[in-house]
């Protein structure tokens, strides 16, 4: 091998001696290289910030910054009913009314955030292949598995980070709404881990769905409209049909609402049932089928995705 | 690492199938430090070639080795490795300095070394100044300098390069082959450069390589392509005609070459013909040397 070069030294002094700009010539990298967890590092960072717009041009930042505003805003208003309820009626009056708690939450925002994966998760794999960026991804030491793992990590954490934050704005209203908010807190403390918990669970359902989808196309706009229509058809469509039907059949066909399928287990977890659950027929199919039935939707479209890019590199 | 001396990238009996189709058929070449020319017509594997190298396929056999590892198994091997595709390969909604940041964490570097180390790549390649716009708003040219970028932000040992000047014009392609022959002699980086034009591989390489139907057919040192042969080239401003008829009645077998003449295999007799028949003629002598041997003739004639 060729001696590495040493570097050339060209000096420029600035007509009155007041500096010396000096051109070092090119400097081998002689610093630590970190392999495979520094590269799968590097393409999770990447795709959160390109999932929130970060270093992208303000117009990429106004739809997901525009869906977290929203979904705060929503429990910004819930926890301004509540509290002014609590304040302003008595607690036989409250007891009495319906008013919105952390079990609701992910029944409201639910078709919020698939608008939002919708939207945004074709992001991260689209403009790759469309571009061809992915080609000089495998050249590195990055397997395709590594990089639709980072990439699918990346959106999770974006989502779980949508899905939490009004959760926590909805805790801390609530909290501060309530006459006594210690009390408040011993009393709901449960509260926590479970909207964590059911955040997770719609969270890794949305993001794998959306991901599936967007590993099919090179166009965002494709992967947003099939999934817009995908969320926005199969609801009312599968609702209606499990209505004339009835029966186990019913249940069955109501199983199909994609946008059901999480708050099903929301509805586990926090032990209630949502308002967009409350009619469909499948919510009174045994728990074991209904978790069983999101961990399909969720670990089936995740080996897809897995299949999808294991084939781009040996 | 391979010690000095030793092949940087070293196929054994490598042959490639996609169905039925042979894309390499039992190939053995090695590739030591320098610029290394990958020279042949489309489909004659140099694609594939690379692609095994990089670990994108493996072969359906033989085996193919990069800085002393197994090409498809070696991820330390692939983080000193750069690759420069002839297909678009850039995004266009961010900064030539934000993607060679990430390129360079992606090769392995720490964040804050991918940050120098993309800042000072970007000046060696000269688009320092426009380092902080959008990569769609370059020019051809820019782009194909911010591919070379890419592949050299990490410092690799070895960088492959695919058709580096296609779509530029008569200067930017200067540019760029001033830039790859930069990239071994100050960077100290080994290149192996894909190309159909001979031109861009005579003025830039050391070594060529020559596959045709998914053999090497040639290799060899770039000199030893294009040296001098035992013809003597004749170039004269006018008169061309009576010339040629000139040396012909001189007994001297003359063959039309372009816009000259050649003369195969002469003795030293045949100098004095020549200048006899200049004056005969009275043509203005431009030019008359030991003809060089260009790469084209590989294929014109098939024969080194």
């Amino acid at each position: 091998m060729t001696a590495r070069m040493a570097p050339a030294t060209d000096a420029r002094t600035a007509p009155n001696g007041s500096g010396t700009v000096f051109d070092i010539g090119y400097q081998k990298y002689t610093g630590v290289r970190e392999g495979r967890g520094r590269a799968r590092r590097a393409v999770f960072k990447d795709g959160v910030r390109g999932a929130l717009g970060l270093g992208r041009g303000p117009r990429n930042m106004v739809l997901p910054w525009f869906f977290i505003g929203f979904m705060s805003a929503i429990a910004i208003l819930m926890a301004l009913i509540t509290g002014a309820a609590k304040r302003m009626a008595s607690p036989a009056e409250v007891a009495q009314m319906n008013l919105p708690t952390h079990s609701d939450f992910y029944g409201f925002a639910s078709i919020i955030l698939f608008m939002f994966a919708a939207l945004v998760a074709p992001e991260l794999l689209c403009r790759d292949r469309r571009e061809g960026v992915i080609s000089l991804y495998f050249v590195r030491p990055l397997t395709a598995l590594d990089y639709v793992a980072s990439r699918w990590l990346a959106f999770l954490v974006v989502t779980l980070a949508t899905a939490w934050l009004p959760q926590i704005i909805l805790l801390l209203g609530l909290s501060m709404g309530d006459p006594a908010p210690v009390a408040y807190l011993q009393k709901h403390w449960l509260d926590i881990p479970r909207f964590l918990a059911a955040g997770l669970a719609m969270a890794a359902y949305i993001t794998t769905i959306a991901m599936l989808t967007a590993s099919f196309t090179t166009r965002r706009a494709y992967a947003s409209v099939f999934l817009v229509g995908l969320f926005a058809i199969t609801t009312p469509f599968t609702a209606g049909l499990a209505q004339e039907i009835k029966g186990p059949a019913g249940q069955w066909i109501s199983m199909f609402s994609l946008t059901n399928i999480p708050v099903h287990v929301n509805d586990i977890i926090f032990n209630d049932v949502s308002e967009i659950t409350e009619d469909a027929p499948a919510r009174k199919l045994p728990k074991v089928v209904l978790v069983a039935w999101y961990f399909a939707w969720t670990v089936i479209p995740g080996a897809a995705l897995w299949w999808r890019y294991r084939r781009l590199t040996p | 690492m391979p010690t000095a001396g030793e092949a940087l990238l070293a196929a054994r009996h490598l042959t490639k199938h996609y169905g039925n189709v042979v894309a390499l058929n039992d190939v053995s070449f090695n590739i030591s430090d320098g610029v290394t020319g990958l020279l042949g017509e489309n489909g004659a594997g140099k694609s594939t070639a690379i692609k095994i190298f990089l670990g994108l396929l493996r072969p359906t056999s033989g085996a193919a080795t990069v800085l002393g590892e197994d090409a498809s198994r070696s991820f330390s091997a692939r983080s000193r490795l750069g690759y420069m595709p002839e297909h678009d390969c850039l995004p266009s909604h961010v900064s030539a300095a934000e993607f060679l940041t990430h390129m360079a964490e992606v090769s392995g570097l720490p964040p804050s070394a991918a940050r120098t180390r993309a800042a000072d790549t970007l000046r060696h390649t000269g688009l320092f100044e426009e380092r902080y716009r959008s990569i769609g708003g370059y020019s051809t040219g820019m782009k194909q300098r911010v591919k070379l970028s890419q592949a050299l932000v990490h410092d690799p040992v070895f960088v492959f390069l695919d058709e580096p000047t296609a779509g530029l014009d008569p200067l930017g392609r200067e540019e760029m082959l001033a830039l790859i022959r930069k990239t071994h002699r100050e960077f100290g980086i080994s290149v192996v450069l894909s190309s159909h034009l001979m031109a861009d591989v005579e003025r830039t390489c050391d070594r060529i390589i020559v596959m045709q139907g998914g053999r090497v057919v040639h290799s060899g040192e770039v000199g030893h392509f294009t040296k001098e042969t035992a013809t003597v080239f004749i170039e004269v401003d006018a008169n061309r005609d009576e010339l040629v008829a000139a040396l012909q009645r001189r007994g001297v077998m003359v063959t039309p070459d372009g816009s000259g003449l050649t003369i195969e295999g002469p003795d030293e007799s045949v100098y004095d013909h020549v200048r006899d028949a200049l004056v005969d003629a009275q043509s203005p002598l431009r030019r008359m040397a030991p003809r060089r041997r260009a790469l084209t003739e590989l294929f014109e004639r098939g024969a080194v």
